[in-house]
């Protein structure tokens, strides 16, 4: 006999269907709340605690903060684009490519802020790219940024000179030591201008998300498309500034890396848009677009973090890969269970 | 006679969107072969026409997974991590047990054969958890592929402690990777490439099988109500994918005599960018095995000519994207021109 | 703009697509702020009409006043910015917003891209609570049932200032209570400025609602006059139904054969409780409205949804599933010929053997001269247009794009053929030669079932009528000459 889903309300009574509800809205912060714990157990010695050498000691917070930069910038943008329901795959490639951009303007004796003026604009081109070929000349999303990706990847690497791996200082440039001020030098709480940048524009995201129209209309298209053109909404104009936002946000992580790394290395946002796209699943955002929360991404690109961090500490490098393709199935199931969850509420 | 005659009529066809941007590609690729010929010294040699055939030779093979996973409307990106799972694999498998006070020079002990066998269950079974994943839980492909790309690879560096394998193998271990038609360059992995891509193309264009992929990927809901058995086809689509990865890696992993841990990476990627330039379209239900291959040796033409004008990797990786990126402007003006 | 008596006013009004004349030289006006129904059979006219006045469709020749003035709107978008809003069967609305949100989608005041809660906001919102206080602004539009959602959708083109709202069969989803409470919403409406143009087949819903009505048949203006002034059901169904003749029906002589399909007690979200059962060789028809269930159930037997229940085929106990149907021998011709019954970018050549890949091949692989040759044939049986089998199934006609996905059921030889709307949408000339198909396939000796809101259609060649509403199996009807169609729509319009 086959059995049928009624489109009639659950046989549960209104207690566990708070619970559920509860879980839903929490599981994140209680998930980041078991890793910090478990990583603060593992490497516990006589110095307690917060004392040195272990996971919550003020050292070793400040440079998981610190390193932690490029993936707190971009997670907004990128959640903000999910919802409306188009991806970007080449984040990491643009940030890259920006990255290595900014090493040599600086290196070639550009100033701090023209340096950075001129990386953001690239961002801007590379993001309004991406918009052309989606929105304009209506390829899938997933191949035009993975084409994308790959250009801009090339890109980067033609930029480093023969014989480098990196733009870095050579035998005839010297590489600024200020370079590093941005995203190293202690401003507040031993934390760089580069921290505090990125929770600026965490904060502004999340404000963008729930308070602006773009955010509203980011949500209307990616929820139904067809429903927001009815209201007179321009999908393709809304979705390429998307786009260009994320390009944007893509090149401030980039710079953000080479200040930090005192070099434009090419291949330093290898894997950025799979960290993206885990912690926008771990966020519960769906795929389909439509809804999501970006201080719920930021949580799960803290999660991820610290496992990465964790994990280096623990596991041998090779385990790396394998630690991390279990964090995304993992990410993916819990994402598979919220979202269809939510997709089976009450109807009153 | 007037019937015969309606009859005849009734077979002449427009060409279909697919046929004409096969076209337009093999146009492509007639132009920069030509290109090719004028500019870059050397180029019109035997030898070189050859290679340009052979080179790609495991990107036509997991071509072949990946072209019907799209026509299909889905992505397969762990051909590449599965093919160096294999690899590594198919060396562990047979290595000697216990000999070596090296960890990475001991392994199962099993003989070569039973060794190439569990590996290609192995390549199999990567396909089967992407099938889980994207046909029974209805999760992305883009995003499933992406992680069993990452965790093959990560199994890939766990055995090989991020480096490699290769010691303490068998004597029939190197056999499949160095024989070769005496005389010429032609290797068995170019005649395994040859018969698969032959047997593909006979597939495609006249098996039952091949046709209700085209049907899946033009009109998934159609393809259901019309008795196709969708998860089922996935499914073996996935399993087929991941075999031929296995193959590839079997060979790769003779040829060298070792399962290297990094190795065909970026295979995935490749593989799309010959697709790409094949005309299959993620749109689903159009592309074809020929396009795929003249993809290929679109491909073949540009990275040799970059070798030919002494260009740096760099330069040819650069190049590569560019060419994949007005292949698929250039297909999209092609098909909006077309539809008027 | 003068405010004139008539919101709409339509002259001459004419809509022809290739062999059909849809719309004929119709004219009538619209009262504002007046509920106007609009009535009539299938294929009577009363979509295209809707869609020309939404800017869906262009006219052929006519004139349209709105407000007096001239009327031609070249898109949806643009029909509402003039201030016509179309309620459509597909809710338009955001599920993932709030109500607040939808209602003011595209109508958002702000300041530097901050959305600001202003004076128009507090109106749009203030709408909402005059007409269903109980839906909150705060609350998700997912959270919310079909027909609260349907009443936000209201609330939104109220709030945008339309001058008419056009609903289309807004009950067809919604239960008693939820009907009495959008009736409530939408009579209030007139108070609001708007005038309501309902499109419905329950006609016991037009008399409570409606002030005036406008009975369309066969592309023609009938009547337009006050609901008052219409004695009852009867009369209304006689505009409706007018003087069409029915080709005369043939009752089967002989032996009534045995059941091959008995249906007991299918359930599912749509359906209740159906028991029923079909004899080998018969036409029969399930009649009723839109949101009767036809589709519903049709696709239940073919095993396309979910169900509880027992259906027996050729006497053996039978669990569907698409697949499984084919094989038996059950095949499905579905209701959206484009998005279900064909690979539309794909030729004519490659749709007709879907459902039979193993007649035109030897052992897996496609024999493709037995695959011309079979199109062939079918093209010349079924007369489908095309200048070649190449031809993408994109490309025909409506009438021709249905025949390919009849010609892909006939191929798979199966003993019972369903089809849903079978002629849906399709013109007279190829209408009459489904129907022969149809009776000639009988006399081979295959069982036929037609599921149609089309009562001429199903009294035209059906030896059995059973009839649906409301997800109910309502009465069963053996045709002859003395059936009684006026009693058949007494039925399937909800009455007792």
């Amino acid at each position: 006999m086959n059995t049928i889903k009624k489109e009639t309300l659950p046989l549960e009574s209104d207690r566990s269907a708070t619970m559920r509800s509860n879980i839903k809205r929490y599981y994140i912060y209680v998930v980041l709340a078991l890793i910090v714990i478990a990583l603060s157990m593992v490497k516990l010695n006589e110095d307690g605690l917060f004392g040195r050498g272990s996971f919550l000691s003020l050292d070793s917070l400040i440079n998981l903060l610190r390193s932690s930069v490029p993936i707190l910038i971009l997670s907004g943008p990128f959640t903000l684009l999910m919802i409306s329901g188009y991806i970007d795959l080449s984040v990491g490639s643009a940030m890259s490519l920006s990255a290595v951009v900014f090493a040599w303007l600086i290196l070639n004796g550009f100033g701090f802020l023209p340096a950075i003026i001129i990386t953001l604009i690239l961002g801007i081109v590379l993001g309004a790219l991406n918009g052309l070929l989606v929105m304009r000349l209506r390829i899938t999303p997933i191949i035009a940024t993975l084409v994308t990706l790959n250009l801009f990847k090339g890109i980067a690497l033609l930029i480093v000179p023969k014989g480098l791996s990196a733009i870095m200082s050579n035998g005839k440039q010297t590489m600024p030591a200020w370079i590093n001020d941005f995203a190293r030098k202690d401003v507040l709480l031993g934390l760089p201008w580069a921290f505090w940048l990125a929770i600026v524009v965490i904060l502004a995201l999340t404000i963008v998300q729930r308070k602006t129209i773009l955010g509203k209309y980011a949500a209307a298209i990616g929820g139904n498309r067809l429903a927001a053109e009815l209201s007179g909404i321009d999908a393709v104009k809304m979705v390429w500034l998307l786009y260009i936002i994320v390009g944007f946000f893509a090149s401030l992580a980039g710079l953000a890396r080479a200040s930090y790394m005192s070099l434009g290395d090419p291949l330093s946002g290898d894997g950025m848009q799979l960290t993206c796209i885990i912690a926008v699943l771990l966020g519960g955002t769906a795929f389909s677009g439509g809804e999501g929360s970006v201080p719920k991404t930021i949580i799960g690109s803290l999660i991820i973090i610290c496992v990465t961090i964790g994990l280096l500490t623990v596991i041998p490098a090779y385990w790396q890969d394998v630690a991390q393709g279990t964090v995304l199935i993992a990410a993916v199931v819990l994402n598979h269970l919220l979202v269809r969850e939510r997709q089976t509420l009450k109807k009153t | 006679m007037e019937t015969k005659q309606v009859r005849k009529s009734l077979l002449a066809g427009k060409l279909s969107d697919e046929s004409f941007i096969t076209l337009f590609m093999v146009g492509v690729l007639v132009i920069l072969f030509a290109l090719a010929c004028l500019f870059v010294p050397n180029f019109y040699l035997p030898q070189n026409m050859l290679n340009l055939v052979t080179n790609n030779w495991y990107l036509v093979v997991i071509g072949i997974g990946v072209t019907f996973v799209l026509i299909t409307g889905n992505y397969d990106m762990s051909v590449g991590a599965n093919i160096a799972l294999t690899g590594v694999l198919s060396v562990y498998f047979c290595q000697a047990v216990a000999g070596s006070p090296n960890p990475l020079a001991n392994g199962l002990g099993l003989p070569y054969l039973v060794a190439v066998a569990l590996a290609l269950l192995c390549a199999m079974g990567v396909g089967a958890i992407n099938a889980f994943f994207i046909a029974k839980l209805k999760v992305p492909s883009i995003i499933v592929t992406l992680g069993t790309m990452i965790l093959a690879r990560g199994v890939a560096e766990v055995i090989t402690q991020g480096a490699q394998r290769n010691t303490s193998l068998p004597d029939a271990f190197g056999l499949l990777g160095s024989w070769g038609i005496p005389g010429t360059s032609i290797r068995l992995s170019f005649l395994v490439m040859i018969v698969l891509l032959g047997l593909a193309f006979i597939f495609e264009k006249k098996t039952i099988f091949a046709r209700r992929i085209y049907l899946i990927g033009a009109n998934p809901e159609a393809a259901r109500l019309s008795g196709i058995n969708v998860d089922k086809y996935l499914t073996a689509l996935y399993i087929f994918s991941g075999l031929l990865a296995g193959i590839t890696g079997i060979l790769m992993a003779s040829e060298f005599k070792a399962g290297f841990s990094n190795s065909a990476t970026g295979y995935e990627f490749d593989a799309l960018v010959i697709t790409l330039l094949g005309g299959v379209s993620i749109a689903g239900g159009f592309g074809s095995m020929l396009g795929m291959f003249v993809g290929a040796i679109i491909l073949s033409v540009v990275t040799t000519s970059s070798t030919g004008l002494l260009l740096s990797p760099e330069w040819q990786f650069t190049l590569k994207g560019i060419i994949t990126f007005l292949a698929i402007v250039a297909q999209r003006y092609a098909l909006d021109r077309r539809k008027g | 703009m003068e405010r004139t008596e008539n919101v709409l006013e339509i002259r001459d009004l004419v809509k022809d697509f290739p062999g059909v004349r849809a719309v004929n030289n119709v004219s009538f006006d619209i009262k504002r702020n007046t509920i106007h129904c609009l009535v009539g059979e299938n294929g009577a006219g009363k979509s295209t009409l809707i869609k020309i006045l939404t800017g869906a469709y262009t006219r052929t020749s006519g004139r349209i006043l709105l407000n007096g003035a001239e009327f031609s709107p070249h898109s949806t978008r643009d029909a509402k910015q003039k201030g016509i809003s179309t309620l459509f069967q597909e809710l338009n609305v955001v599920n993932q917003l709030t109500v607040e949100e939808n209602l003011t989608l595209g109508m958002e005041d702000t300041t530097f891209g901050f959305l600001r809660k202003t004076d128009k906001i507090n109106k749009i919102v203030s709408v909402m609570n005059s007409i269903e206080p109980s839906i909150k602004p705060k609350q998700l539009v997912s959270s919310l049932s079909v027909a609260k959602k349907q009443i936000v959708e209201i609330a939104k083109a109220v709030a945008a200032e339309s001058n008419i709202i056009i609903m289309d069969e807004p009950t067809a989803a919604l239960s008693e209570s939820e009907i009495k409470r959008l009736f409530a919403i939408i009579k209030g409406l007139r108070e609001k400025n708007v005038t309501v143009i309902y499109i419905s087949h329950r006609l016991d819903e037009i008399f409570e609602i409606g002030d005036y009505v406008t009975v369309l048949r066969d592309g023609k203006h009938v009547d337009t006059k006050p609901l008052a002034q219409v004695q009852d059901r009867s009369e209304l169904i006689k505009m409706m139904i007018g003087k069409t003749v029915f080709e005369q029906y043939m009752p089967r002589q002989g032996e009534r054969p045995e059941a091959i399909l008995q249906v007991k007690n299918l359930s599912n979200h749509r359906l209740n409780d159906i028991s029923f059962d079909v004899h080998a060789g018969e036409i029969a028809g399930f009649y009723g409205l839109v949101g009767a269930g036809k589709t519903e159930l049709a696709r239940a037997i073919f095993g396309a949804d979910l169900y509880e229940g027992e259906i027996i085929f050729k006497g053996k106990k039978f669990k569907a599933a698409p697949d499984k149907a084919i094989a038996a021998g059950i095949t499905l011709v579905p209701e959206e010929r484009r998005s279900q019954g064909l690979f539309t970018i794909l030729p004519i050549r490659e749709n007709v053997p879907v459902m039979n890949m193993a007649k035109v091949s030897n052992a897996g692989f496609i024999n493709n001269t037995t695959e011309r040759d079979v199109t062939i044939e079918y093209v010349e049986k079924l007369k489908i247009a095309t200048n070649s089998i190449e031809k993408e199934a994109a490309k025909l006609s409506g009438g021709n794009q249905q025949k390919v996905v009849l010609s892909k059921c006939l191929f798979a030889d199966s003993d019972l053929l369903m089809l849903d709307e079978p002629t849906r949408g399709i013109d007279v000339g190829a209408k009459s030669e489904i129907y022969s198909i149809i009776r000639q396939l009988s006399r081979e000796g295959k069982t036929i079932i037609i599921f149609s809101s089309e009562l001429s259609e199903v009294m035209n060649i059906c030896d059995s009528i059973y009839l649906l509403y409301d997800g109910s199996l309502k009465a069963t009807i053996q045709n002859g000459p003395d059936v009684n169609s006026e009693n058949i729509l007494h039925i399937v319009t909800g009455g007792a």
